[in-house]
């Protein structure tokens, strides 16, 4: 007997757990609609997407350089490797152009881009949660979701796609800097055969589009989470961790569901 | 003054994005502007295209013309056909040109060469190639010399 | 019109559960234009909350709560927001934006409600700085401020746009002496220089009652009495009298509801 309530406290306990997760959810949806349509009455909207801009992109841009330039290079160094064994040496440019197009840009950046901007937004919207900045802009009469939420929302969707392209450029950059001149490939056919082999709708575009879904699913993440958070320190902490958890969850498991509809067809 | 370097600098990384994007289109890529001009439908028919995959390069002389957008089989003949798209600038092929599956390098991607015939006549949009060697295959290759060398010995 | 004309705010009948525990169970507060009210009570028995559903950041489960002639469970969330122009916070902790400077903290409300031009909206700034004393403070950022000048920012701040109604959430907990005692002044101060029906939350018994007007006692999600300062101290419910002398037992008792000690203590195991 005791047993079987221990067994339904469990399920019990499973399906509360299921039904929070559910609720969670929903409020998100409602939180981005509410925060996205309709237009908000203050008239300096574009200041205030210029100040997110700021400091959800720009401020990004360092660690992307840097990791993209050094993952590039290591790419053509295991690249340039293997082929070897295969003499074709030369297919170097192409194997790392397709790999930080169709793969390594638009994921890396996004995995980077939750743990630096990410993590931020959640600290900083639930640190003005917890200090009734919200609640205080609230009864000002200016809505938190249009004036605080919204163009955190839009500098996320717009930089990411952007940083992904950056990333890219400078990994290739960096690979080309190892191939073709410390490991000597020949350049023209370092460049002939990625150009041979990258399409700019399948690959290029495929990748931005794949850096757009995730730049939204990032964004919302971190941004919901502060919002959504408990307002203590302990809260907000939490909620900084949830972010950059659920976030590289999201974009991974997004990530395969997205190259399988896009390249799983051949 | 404080403003004024923050727009500054999320300009310059509004450029830089765009520019990124620019360069991965132009350069990466090789997406020319010109590239999305006229080009006509060609088909040719394989007993084997073996490999072939769409998106591949169609060859002449070694120079790109063209590539491969389509590979189906025709239920009629039982053959592979493949639909490509050559250049409208290369609008000189003879009709009786020959089309082969060909590999580059030993373990090398497929693509379609196309050597020149001595027809009068040319291909216009939608014509078949009719003469067309099939790609190599390498298990083929083998049985065929294994079995000469049995029949030899005997 | 269902409501008494000589309130700025009314709840009738008002409900509020967080959970399965109910924070108010059919309240009625009436809270009379231009006087200072006093919202006093234990601690956590909801003050805050009500300070919430007068400013309709959350929503009461039923009943009715009117701020100036409008019902808010009734309104739709764009007259919420015109509504909200007319009522002023001080927050507990102020909530300035810290990204903003003083000037532009009090300029805030201005700068997206009215469509002033700058130099009109700096002498405004200028004289609401000059009420609460800070008109030197005009550059700095929220964070070169002590506790109590952080609220006086706030408080120019909440009456930027001149409001009607003026709530105040704990203005005095962790305020030295003389911060308290500007505060209080500047309350009173406030109040009857421009009209305001000003509603001030506390648990500070000696500060609240040297300012309010009239005073309510909320506990137990009830209110628990009413009157004015007086009338309260010499009230004979032992409730109130509890609150009022600050004993530690009586009617609200010391210890949470739990099982008899000697049972936890024997038994160990449960049910």
């Amino acid at each position: 007997m005791a047993k079987a309530t221990t067994v339904l406290d469990r399920i019990a306990l499973l399906g509360r757990a299921g039904l929070d997760v559910l609720a969670a959810m929903g409020r998100s949806v409602v939180f981005l609609f509410l925060a996205i349509a309709g237009r908000a009455s203050f008239g300096n909207r574009l200041q205030l997407l210029m100040q997110q801009l700021y400091s959800v992109g720009v401020l990004s841009l360092a660690i992307i350089v840097v990791s993209g330039v050094f993952i590039g290079m290591v790419l053509a160094l295991q690249g340039y490797s293997i082929l070897s064994d295969y003499g074709s040496e030369q297919a170097v440019g192409q194997m790392v152009a397709l790999t930080l197009l169709r793969e390594l840009g638009p994921v890396v950046t996004a995995l980077l881009f939750a743990g630096r901007a990410g993590s931020a937004l959640t600290a900083e919207i639930g640190n003005m949660k917890s200090t009734e900045q919200l609640s205080s802009l609230e009864m000002i009469g200016v809505d938190p979701l249009k004036y605080v939420i919204a163009p955190r929302l839009w500098a996320g969707f717009i930089s990411m796609p952007l940083l992904a392209c950056i990333f890219s450029v400078v990994g290739i950059w960096g690979g080309s800097m190892v191939a073709v001149e410390w490991l000597g490939v020949f350049e023209g056919s370092f460049w002939s055969n990625m150009q041979n082999s990258v399409d700019f709708y399948d690959d290029v575009l495929n990748g931005v589009i794949k850096s757009v879904v995730f730049a939204v699913v990032v964004t919302w993440i971190a941004v919901f989470q502060g919002y959504d958070c408990e307002p203590t320190s302990e809260g907000i902490s939490r909620a900084t961790t949830r972010t950059v958890v659920h976030a590289s969850l999201a974009v991974l498991g997004l990530d395969f569901i997205l190259t399988a509809l896009m390249f799983g067809d051949y | 003054m404080k403003t004024r370097t923050l727009e500054i600098s999320v300009g310059l990384f509004l450029l830089a994005g765009v520019l990124a994007l620019v360069l991965l289109a132009l350069r990466v890529s090789g997406l020319t502007v010109a590239s999305t001009q006229d080009t006509y439908r060609v088909y040719a028919y394989f007993d084997n295209i073996s490999g072939l995959a769409a998106r591949a390069k169609v060859t002449m002389a070694g120079v790109t013309i063209g590539k491969v957008v389509a590979i189906d089989l025709d239920r009629d003949s039982y053959m592979g056909r493949v639909a490509m798209d050559i250049q409208g600038e290369v609008n000189n092929l003879p009709l009786d040109s020959t089309a082969s599956i060909l590999t580059a390098g030993l373990l090398g991607e497929k693509y379609i060469g196309i050597s020149v015939g001595g027809d009068e006549e040319l291909i216009a949009d939608g014509d078949t190639i009719r003469d067309t060697q099939s790609a190599l295959v390498l298990e083929e290759l083998i049985g065929k010399f294994l079995l000469n060398s049995v029949n030899k010995d005997e | 019109m269902a409501t008494d004309a000589r309130n700025a705010v009314e709840l009738k009948g008002v409900s509020f559960r967080r959970g399965e525990r109910f924070i108010f169970n059919n309240v009625d507060i009436a809270i009379p234009r231009g006087k200072v009210t006093g919202i006093m009570g234990p601690s956590g028995c909801g003050k805050t909350t009500l300070l919430r559903l007068i400013g309709a950041q959350l929503r009461a489960e039923s009943g009715e709560i009117w701020v100036d002639g409008s019902n808010l469970p009734s309104l739709a969330r764009t007259e919420l927001f015109d509504l909200r122009k007319r009522m002023g916070v001080l927050f507990q902790s102020g909530a300035l934006f810290t990204d903003l400077s003083v000037f532009e903290n009090v300029a805030f409300p201005l700068r997206v409600h009215t469509q002033l031009p700058d130099d009109m909206i700096r002498d405004i700034v200028l004289l609401k700085l000059q009420a609460v004393g800070l008109r030197g403070a005009i550059d700095l950022m929220p964070d070169e401020l002590s506790g109590g000048m952080k609220r006086r920012v706030a408080l120019a701040r909440a009456i930027a746009l001149d409001p009607q109604i003026l709530l105040y959430d704990e203005p005095f907990v962790g305020q030295d002496p003389i911060a308290m005692g500007v505060l209080v002044r500047l309350i009173r101060l406030l109040n009857d220089a421009l009209g305001i029906t000003s509603i001030v939350v506390s648990h500070d018994l000696a500060e609240t009652a040297s300012i309010a007007d009239y005073i309510y006692v909320v506990g137990d999600s009830q209110v628990l009495g009413h009157g004015t300062p007086d009338e309260l101290m010499a009230s004979d419910n032992p409730r109130i009298k509890q609150f009022m002398q600050g004993s530690p037992d009586g009617p609200v008792p010391f210890h949470f509801p739990a099982n008899k000690l000697a049972d936890d203590l024997l038994g160990g195991v449960r049910g």
